[in-house]
């Protein structure tokens, strides 16, 4: 029987202050308990691993009716795979992957990764750059504009559009509210587009023929084309934005992978772990659930904290400490379970390739201050000068 | 113990692969093959891994 009061504090998830540096707000939240309630926010948090890991797996009390944090996008997300539960979310998911899966994209490694190393030769011959300009955005732009076929008007408002697409999952204030027209835009050009805007031979291009053989449903191939963009641009960018201040900020790990290759997969996971890109997620409670022996009544509203579960000293020991031989595999960040992150075999080849040719290419990186700016999903650094490469 | 896969539900990210080399592999199609699926012992704790670390909860043990 339930006994523990619910927690709550009066930290507000989506001010300012917290979305630049949530992890000290991430700390007190995860010692008061594993769900609290946030009036500020009209939400549960779910603070900790296995509380987030647990709740990521029970589709059935947590719902992904209200991954989003208004009711318009809700709304506006309504019949994707994202925002559905089973039965139905499985045909749409799977609909999803069927051309975004690892086994979809075996044989895209190569490419990816000789795109990467030629990126990154380029920028160590230059020495000084903006790390998230010049390899952070311009390297996930590439490959996903690639991917998926985009051309022209398309390909020149993908940084904007991706932006957006995440911005307006926040509550409504006005991050939300000014992005709401911009996202509005990537749906309605999602919504007109046909297969011959996107490129001959392209994944995009793909989904449509699969369209037109009757293997998908009729109308969704924009839908399709309108996730992986509005999922896989902003995310990626931070992660790998992420990748290089954290290699700068500890030479020491650099050189592990350095001197160990076959560390690049773990150096990813602490990555991950470490900085997730995704700062809050929701889902709504469909019955009164029991977390740490408090009850969240059926209807609410949840905020899923990946970046506080993977800080969680039940789970991780010394948690604050950025190690790349930790192989942190269980991270939170891509989610997990039947919603699990349906990109992350793309984000894998995309950030293991760049990790791959910074190892061998890089000594070290000198880099002046980081420049970040609140956003309400993607937490993500906006500014990264490297002033010097110390070349290997 | 026995190791379930959900096949419709499995994407091929091959974390399993990795946590229990003797256990399932990846084709050359990119599908999982489990190359045993009674475990106990030594294999039961690394099918537990491999368990755990599929991101898409495709597999579980009986």
């Amino acid at each position: 029987m339930p006994v523990a009061a619910q927690k709550t504090s009066d930290v507000d998830l989506f001010a300012d202050e917290i979305l630049v540096d949530p992890y000290p707000a991430y700390a007190r939240l995860r010692e008061l308990g594993g769900a609290v309630h946030l009036p500020a926010n009209d939400v549960y948090a779910l603070t900790r691993y296995d509380v987030i890991r647990d709740a990521l797996a029970d589709w059935e009390t947590f719902s992904s009716t209200s991954i989003g944090f208004n009711p318009m996008v809700n709304q506006a997300l309504t019949g994707t795979s994202l925002a559905s539960d089973p039965p139905v979310h499985t045909q749409l998911r799977a609909t999803l992957t069927a051309h975004l899966s690892p086994r979809a994209l075996r044989g895209l490694k190569e490419q990816i990764d000789a795109k990467a190393d030629s990126l990154v030769a380029g920028l160590v011959a230059k020495g000084s750059f903006d790390a998230i300009d010049a390899l952070a955005r311009a390297f996930p732009l590439e490959v996903v504009a690639d991917l998926i076929g985009f051309t022209g008007h398309a390909r020149a408002n993908m940084l904007r559009w991706g932006q957006a697409a995440m911005q307006v999952i926040g509550p409504m204030n006005q991050r939300t509210a000014e992005n709401f027209p911009i996202a509005g835009e990537l749906y309605g050009w999602c919504s007109s587009v046909t297969a011959e805007d996107l490129a001959p031979g392209s994944v995009g291009r793909g989904v449509f023929d699969a369209e037109a053989r009757g293997d998908i449903p009729a109308n969704t191939a924009g839908h399709i084309i309108h996730q992986y963009l509005g999922a896989g641009v902003d995310t990626t960018i931070a992660a790998i934005g992420n990748v290089v201040a954290l290699f700068s900020a500890h030479p020491d790990q650099l050189e592990l992978v350095r001197k160990n290759p076959t560390l690049v997969p773990a150096a990813f996971n602490e990555v991950l772990r470490f900085w997730a890109p995704v700062h809050a997620w929701g889902r709504r409670v469909t019955r009164d659930a029991e977390i740490d022996g408090a009850v969240v009544p059926a209807g609410s509203q949840v905020a899923i904290l990946f970046g506080a579960g993977n800080r969680d000293p039940r789970h991780y020991d010394n948690p604050d400490a950025f190690l790349v031989e930790r192989n942190p595999i269980d991270h939170l960040t891509f989610g997990y379970g039947p919603h699990g992150c349906a990109g992350q075999g793309l984000a894998r080849l995309e950030a293991h390739a760049i990790i791959d040719a910074l190892a061998r290419r890089v000594g070290r990186l000198v880099v002046g201050p980081e420049t970040r700016v609140p956003s309400n999903i993607t937490r993500s650094i906006d500014q990264l000068p490297v002033i010097e490469v110390v070349p290997a | 113990m026995k190791i379930l896969l959900d096949r419709p539900r499995c994407e091929g990210h091959g974390l399993c692969e990795e946590a229990a080399p003797g256990l399932m592999h990846l084709d050359d199609d990119g599908e999982l093959v489990l190359d045993r699926e009674e475990v106990d012992g030594d294999l039961l704790a690394a099918a537990n891994v491999a368990v755990r670390v599929c991101p898409v909860a495709a597999l579980r043990l009986t």
